[in-house]
């Protein structure tokens, strides 16, 4: 970097100085961009290939290009039973998530009471304490409730990581709603839980939407839980489907990826609605600070 | 207004700031009750189970630091341990610096830039586990995407087994990690690049400070709390993961890549849970320590 001060220089001199920086930007975020973009591309490209050529002859572009592996991994039932399973488990988490952590981080933001803070760390510690460390205690308690090998298993203990950054994020959503839009809507006659419903809900929509994208994102890439609890292949998510295929003597490269673009597609899709509505969301939030 | 008025106006105030607490209540009841028993119970059962010697099956007898005595002699814990701060310690610092140097450059004001950030978010959005499968498939030594760069460039043309040699494994783990968790890191700089005022490099520069100098007297203490918040939550996450070692070398080869949930799952599949928690409960004083300074410093925030 050069250290030598720029009002000394004449202009032409700058504009060439600037027009360089310019230059060299575009340079290095385009390597940046081309690293990141090259393992997408290879998961793509390997998942068009045809098997043989995968490995006799590899190459950046395919010799011929196949739907083969795609046709393979959606006739293969199980795959298609994860995904259905990953849609129930992710769905279901993000709703009762998303609805039990409203009404909690509303009543934090909201009301005062007694317990108030040591309940916000509460909140906190569980959103930090990592799944590493619950696992095995998870397991044994998912036994002795009967639900180990289940989706109904899995959707609850998948609420120790949503419910608590779920309620750390509403907090900062509902605190942006000003409270004088709520006693007004109660003096013209609506109670409180219809004030949160009526109002202040309505208000962080965009919020809530990040919020249940957040936690739906989370459900659905959620590995070390579903390999413990989930025994029969019926029961799999998508993420133990997949990884499953690893542990076969042979990688079946262009089936996997194929799986793995299948199951990257809920997501790339959330996310290319979500963009539209988050950005009022991301101004909303900025607004209180 | 008469005096008695007066108090039974306070009372009913009181009565309904007593509503209001219980309706706090009610409404918070119900995230406290699942958390308590699915975070709180579990955590506190994994520390009583680390002290036992229970089986799959069996509930085990009181055994004090047996499984930890045992575990600390052990070599593939010693590797675990080392092999955990290793991977924190330089996937973050890479993190650190691909992030904020990704958002440095963002932050300009140049054309184009929105879709350079939606690029530069990828790895964060596509699911981990088909991120780390994705590299698994680059990182094979036939047909694998990296060795055929190298070789197609001419940087180097003999064929490696990254994942499958001790001293390719580790920075082939580390790569791919950072690959994948670097977008956090750039998402959370840019945003507090972007509440620095225009104003402070201004007048920085009409004092005649340098871009280097600029950096250090006005961008650095900008970001330096939310980098110290995001430092703090990417290591605890790092060192937690399960997938990313899972994925790509399920801990091998002979323990080069292991750490210590993958550690804790082995156990766990030997049938000892009092040793496999005793694996995840060792590192729980280093953890202890960035969780409550995190937790100190998120809340502070929030109260500000």
């Amino acid at each position: 970097m050069t250290v030598a001060d720029s009002s000394t220089l004449s202009m032409p001199d700058m504009q060439r100085r600037a027009f360089v920086a310019r230059c060299a930007s575009y340079a290095l975020l385009g390597v940046a961009v081309l690293l990141i973009l090259f393992p997408i591309y290879w998961m793509v490209i390997t998942s068009l290939k045809l098997p043989r050529e995968i490995l006799r002859v590899p190459s950046l572009w395919p010799q011929v290009f196949t739907l083969n592996n795609y046709r393979a991994i959606l006739d293969d039932d199980n795959f298609l039973v994860s995904i259905r399973n990953s849609v129930i488990v992710s769905g279901s988490v993000t709703l009762i998530a998303v609805m039990i952590s409203s009404l909690a981080a509303y009543s934090m933001v909201r009301f005062r009471y007694r317990f108030r803070g040591l309940i916000g760390r509460l909140i906190l510690f569980a959103y930090l304490t990592p799944t590493s460390l619950l696992f095995i205690p998870l397991s044994i308690i998912i036994a002795r409730l009967g639900l180990g090998n289940s989706l109904y298993g899995l959707i609850l203990v998948y609420l120790t990581f949503s419910l608590p950054v779920a309620t750390w994020m509403l907090q900062g959503y509902f605190r942006a709603i000003p409270r004088e839009l709520e006693e007004q809507g109660m003096i013209d006659g609506l109670s409180r839980l219809g004030a949160l419903v009526r109002i202040v809900l309505p208000l962080s929509a965009p919020g809530i939407a990040a919020v249940a994208i957040f936690v739906f994102t989370g459900a659905w890439n959620e590995l070390l839980l579903a390999i413990v609890l989930i025994t029969s292949q019926s029961q799999r998510t998508a993420p133990l489907a997949l990884s499953n295929l690893i542990t076969s003597d042979v990688l079946p490269w262009g089936p996997l990826m194929a799986g793995a673009v299948v199951s990257s597609l809920p997501l790339m899709i959330l996310y290319f609605i979500a963009q539209r509505f988050m950005v009022p969301g991301a101004t909303a939030g900025s607004v209180k600070g | 207004m008469s005096l008695p008025h007066r108090l039974d106006a306070a009372a009913q105030k009181r009565s309904l700031s007593f509503q209001q607490a219980l309706f706090g209540y009610v409404l918070v009841l119900p995230a406290v009750l699942l958390l308590l028993g699915l975070v709180a119970y579990p955590f506190l059962f994994a520390i009583y189970v680390s002290f036992t010697d229970r089986l799959v099956g069996t509930v085990g007898k009181f055994i004090g630091f047996g499984n930890f005595s045992y575990l600390f002699n052990a070599a593939a814990f010693q590797a675990s341990a080392w092999n955990t701060v290793v991977i924190v310690v330089v996937s973050d610092v890479l993190k650190l610096l691909i992030g904020l140097g990704l958002a440095l450059l963002v932050h300009q004001r140049l054309p184009g830039r929105g879709i350079i950030r939606s690029i530069l978010m990828l790895p964060w959005a596509i699911p981990a586990f088909v991120a780390f499968l994705t590299w698994r498939v680059m990182y094979q030594p036939i047909g694998g995407g990296i060795n055929l760069v190298l070789s197609q460039t001419g940087i180097y043309t003999e064929i490696i087994d990254w994942l499958g040699q001790r001293s390719t494994a580790m920075p082939a783990v580390i790569i791919a990690t950072t690959w994948r968790g670097f977008p956090f890191w750039f998402v959370s700089i840019l945003a507090a690049l972007q509440t620095i005022p225009d104003e402070l490099y201004e007048a920085a520069t009409v004092d005649g400070a340098s871009a280097w100098q600029r950096f250090w007297a006005v961008t650095e203490p900008g970001i330096r709390p939310v980098v110290i918040v995001t430092a703090l939550l990417s290591s605890i996450w790092t060192a937690n993961a399960f997938e990313h070692v899972w994925l790509l070398t399920q801990g091998g080869p002979s323990d080069a890549t292991m750490v210590f949930p993958v550690l804790a799952y082995f156990g766990m599949q030997t049938q000892r849970l009092g040793e496999a928690a005793a694996v995840s409960v060792a590192m729980l004083p280093v953890l202890a320590i960035l969780v409550f300074t995190a937790t100190a410093l998120m809340q502070r925030d929030e109260d500000r």
